[in-house]
């Protein structure tokens, strides 16, 4: 191998292509900002809505509060005046239907947010039938709500609590049992286990559109551009042009997976750690967004694999495009291929097998996750860089037996893989 | 050792074409091309001119025969083939994200000019070819006579002894089209072999030492001026084209 010729041919590639706006922007932009950008979106977009929430107060109607639940309208109260309060009689029998009619429409015409209607039903006293009004379609109603919601439960949990007391029982006698949940994940497992679902997906993802502009440039484009014979009259073998090119596509699609990991898990720690643990996630111990040591080389040898398995599939179909409209045709189903396992594998509980770890891609997603989670399973990535090893010497056997053809070489064949390969590979009797 | 740089011999290519079947685009050509020598293919458009120089620069296979450049074989030793030789032609565009210096570079590099020397000789082609103002300069940023002088320059960068022209100034203005004609002869000048196609019978009059004549794929005549215009009493080129392509004498 002219290693020299390669070098020189690979660096004046990747040297064009940074200059190249597009490639910037799918290849380095979009991966190292996309998540942080989001992410940042995200965060402000739920910090507002919450902000607006919280700032405007619920007009709730509470009609016929018996007295054993005056309690209520203090733990309303509490609620720093967010909540006015109008309260009114219990409409008589005869008047009930009407009188919740009329609450309905003030509801529905936005006149008023919420209603309770305590109807009192048999003792012990203070015992009623509650009904909790609300307007579904309104966001101010769902809040007042769920105002409505807590102080109504903690009321009820009170008088409850007093009765049994009366009775001579305890909290924990009358409940029978009470239920405590403990999540026994660290924050750190939390943590890892939303990235391990989220960082394969997006990983293989930008991988991918980190290929796709350099392997159609440097094939198609060529052509476009009339530079395709310019590069083949130089003193190398071809082999060594396409392994120069063929590197050049591998290392921006490498570039983009690994810009995008790094984005991806600062985003977490910076943005998406802070809003869940706001919004309360992950149980009691919220959320640790770190990857474990141990995971960077998985992650860089899961993006080499990637990255050259993705290049090369890239690029022996676009060495069929002519243009640059043909080679983006031609190499989408590239994307789809490899994303269409990776979402429909998505499953956190998946196991990673020896026999999984045969299939490419979902092998290197499986890896990934397991990486992400702290564990390193031996056989499996043997098996990984083995089968991937296969599939990308697979791909690149093949890209040089199709560009051994001089129409494809010199671009003048008209048509796409599938009609090269029933041309040049049809059983005894075919052209061969 | 052979005194030609060039010698092309029994030199055939035959495509298939979907709708034309098998298509006999050049037929056993043969011809030679020494030192210090313009050697001209003059065809009308589809003769086959630039498919035998495609064949003989190795973009393309030879259906049948042999061409060889120093004595190495275009099928068997195209690296050493393209390594002695520099290729221009319309289809032959630079990179465009590349400066003027940077495309230089890479071809002498590529073409295996010693390391050492490179910068010297990159410098001396931006020099002798007037690219000092715009060697940092995006080709895509460059008007299309500086294109024109950079493609020539890294055409010869790596100092190949033969030289392969194939219609040129096609798509030049008439000022540009005659500053290559000047630079080609410059070329013949340093000693080296051309190769030069074109339809354009004053440029082939003005430039050529030796003339082919082609026409669907084979050679039909090939002397220089004289020997043709003594072997077909016409005076002007075109009479002498029109000659043997047609078989009719234009003078009455």
């Amino acid at each position: 191998m002219d290693w020299t010729a390669i070098r020189l041919l690979y660096v004046s590639e990747l040297r064009a292509a940074l200059r190249e706006r597009s490639v910037l922007i799918n290849g380095i932009l979009i991966p190292l900002l996309m998540y942080p950008l989001m992410m940042w979106v995200m965060f402000s977009g739920i910090l507002f809505v919450t902000a607006r929430f919280e700032s405007f107060a619920s007009r709730v109607e509470i009609a016929g509060l018996p007295a054993e639940h005056r309690g209520l309208l203090e733990r309303l109260g509490e609620d720093e005046g967010r909540i006015e309060i109008a309260e009114v009689e219990a409409p008589t029998a005869r008047a009930a239907a009407a009188y919740r009619e009329e609450v309905e429409n003030r509801l529905l015409g936005g006149e008023l947010d919420a209603a309770l209607i305590f109807e009192s039903t048999a003792d012990p006293p203070g015992n009623a039938e509650v009904s909790l009004l609300s307007n579904g379609s309104s966001d101010q109603s769902q809040a007042a709500r769920g105002r409505l919601e807590g102080a109504l439960s903690a009321e009820r949990s009170a008088w409850l609590d007093r009765i049994a007391e009366q009775h001579g029982l305890d909290g924990a006698e009358w409940q029978v049992f009470d239920v405590r949940s403990n999540n026994l994940a660290t924050g750190r497992q939390m943590g890892q286990f939303l990235m391990g679902m989220m960082i394969p997906l997006f990983f293989v993802l930008m991988i991918a559109n980190g290929c796709v502009y350099p392997a159609i440039d440097s094939t198609a484009g060529e052509r476009e551009r009339n530079t395709w014979e310019t590069t083949s009259t130089l003193a190398t073998r071809r082999i060594h042009v396409v392994t120069a090119k063929y590197l050049y596509v591998a290392t921006m699609g490498l570039v983009a997976g690994a810009l995008n990991a790094a984005a991806m898990v600062v985003s977490f720690r910076s943005f998406l750690g802070p809003l869940l643990a706001r919004l309360g996630g992950g149980g009691g111990s919220g959320f640790a967004f770190e990857l474990p040591l141990t995971s960077l080389p998985i992650l860089f040898l899961t993006a080499v694999l990637l990255g050259a398995l993705i290049a090369a599939a890239m690029m022996i179909l676009a060495a069929f495009a002519r243009t640059f409209k043909e080679g983006q045709s031609m190499v989408t189903p590239v994307i789809l291929l490899v994303i269409f396992p990776v979402v429909v594998l998505n499953d956190p509980s998946m196991e990673f097998t020896p026999a999984l770890a045969g299939i490419p891609v979902v092998n290197v997603v499986l890896l990934l996750r397991q990486a992400i989670a702290g564990n390193v399973l031996w056989l499996q990535l043997g098996i990984t860089v083995l089968a991937n090893g296969a599939a990308i010497a697979a791909c690149l056997w093949l890209a040089s037996r199709i560009l051994r053809v001089e129409e494809i070489a010199t671009g003048s064949f008209e048509g796409n893989l599938f009609q090269f390969l029933r041309q040049h590979w049809r059983p005894a009797g075919g052209k061969a | 050792m052979s005194t030609f740089q060039v010698e092309v011999q029994g030199l055939s290519k035959n495509f298939f074409d979907p709708s034309r079947g098998e298509v006999r685009a050049v037929q056993e050509v043969n011809f030679e091309c020494r030192s210090s020598e313009i050697f001209g293919l003059l065809g009308a458009n589809g003769a086959g001119k630039t498919t035998t120089l495609r064949m003989i620069s190795t973009v393309l296979q030879p259906t049948a025969g042999t061409a060889r450049v120093l004595g190495h074989d275009v099928a068997s030793d195209p690296v050493e083939v393209r390594r002695n030789l520099g290729f221009y032609s319309a289809s032959t565009a630079l990179y465009p994200r590349l400066t003027a210096r940077e495309t230089l570079t890479l071809f002498a590099r590529v073409n295996k000019y010693p390391a050492e020397r490179t910068r010297s000789r990159v410098e001396e082609m931006i020099e002798r070819f007037g690219l000092g103002d715009y060697a940092g300069a995006r080709i895509e940023k460059l008007s299309s006579g500086m294109k024109q002088k950079v493609s020539i320059a890294r055409t010869v960068v790596h100092d190949p002894p033969v030289l392969i022209f194939d219609e040129p100034t096609v798509g030049l203005d008439v000022l540009n089209a005659l500053d290559l004609q000047k630079a080609i002869q410059e070329l013949r000048e340093d000693g080296k072999a051309i190769l030069f196609s074109t339809h354009i019978m004053s440029e082939a009059e003005r430039l050529c030492d030796r003339i082919a004549i082609i026409d669907k794929g084979r050679i039909r005549a090939c002397d220089d001026l004289e020997g043709l215009r003594a072997a077909t009493s016409q005076h002007y080129l075109e009479d002498i084209f029109v000659h043997y392509v047609t078989g009719n004498d234009t003078t009455g």
